[in-house]
């Protein structure tokens, strides 16, 4: 069967849901940092393939992925940092630890 | 079968695996390689689209520098060796799977009913040339805004991370050992 459309959405929305359980049963800030970043390439696939077959090459289709992709690098590059300075002052890093905002 | 339909189930699986993969790992490192399988899967794909701007860049930035990224701050702040960090417990586990299994079926639910047009491509993608115009086309259908404003993005986000990340009071001229 040829791969169409439909295939990678639906593709993405696995790789989308296997981010969202990840991100919702991940106890450590770095895995769920990886976990946000399956989401964010769910989306850019989603992005690519519309791009392809429905909107018949319009370059729209893939400035949206190569601005994820500048968001997902910043969005590291300030996660990591948070973790470093995190780790810093607690020795670990559970998110359910770090509640020291918390009301 | 053609090349390009064996080729896109071999990459979906391949995908599908290492992102399972990243969400079951024990071990931080290997989370942190499953990532990378999926975004080198997730390049072929785009390949596959024909979208080859987009799949070097995809290589280039997430694989070569997002990844790395990561792997040096889970060097730096774990133990990889032995260490298995924190799971949650079992119900928590399953109310996660349910919540994520209803999104996926809302989202497949709702992209299966609109019936797409043709499955089949006719035009081609767009090129570098293409890209490039519309990323610095100050004309209807261009980028230029967003383009400027990703690297006002950019530069914040790195002189950020350097603030946080950085000891108060350190002295970057005499970097001392703690």
């Amino acid at each position: 069967m040829h791969p169409g459309l439909e295939h990678y959405l639906i593709l993405s929305a696995l790789i989308f849901s296997f981010g969202v359980y990840g991100m919702l049963t991940r106890r450590n800030l770095v895995a769920m940092l990886l976990c946000v970043e399956l989401v964010l390439n769910a989306a850019a696939l989603n992005f690519v393939a519309f791009h392809r077959f429905l909107f018949k090459g319009d370059a729209a289709g893939t400035v949206f992925p190569i601005l994820i992709i500048a968001v997902a690098a910043a969005e590291a590059a300030v996660a990591l940092a948070i973790v470093i300075a995190l780790f810093r002052h607690r020795r670990n890093l559970d998110v359910r630890a770090a509640d020291t905002l918390k009301g | 079968m053609t090349l390009e339909t064996f080729a896109f189930w071999i990459l979906a699986a391949y995908t599908l695996f290492a992102s399972y993969f990243v969400v079951t790992a024990r071990n931080l490192f290997r989370c942190a390689v499953g990532l990378a399988g999926t975004l080198i899967g997730v390049a072929g794909l785009y390949l596959l689209m024909e979208a080859t701007f987009l799949s070097s860049i995809q290589i280039a930035v997430y694989v070569g520098g997002v990844v790395v990224l990561v792997v040096f701050a889970v060097l730096m702040v774990e133990d990889v060796t032995q260490k298995e960090f924190l799971r949650s417990p079992l119900s928590r586990c399953l109310l996660a799977s349910v919540v994520a299994e209803l999104l996926l079926a809302v989202v497949g639910l709702t992209m299966l009913s609109q019936g797409f047009g043709p499955n089949r491509p006719t035009f081609a993608s767009a090129d570098v040339r293409e890209i490039g115009r519309a990323l610095l086309s100050t004309q209807a259908g261009g980028f230029v805004l967003p383009f400027e404003v990703i690297s006002l993005v950019l530069i914040a986000a790195l002189v950020g991370a350097i603030t946080v990340a950085g000891k108060p009071g350190d002295d970057y001229e005499k970097p001392e050992e703690d």
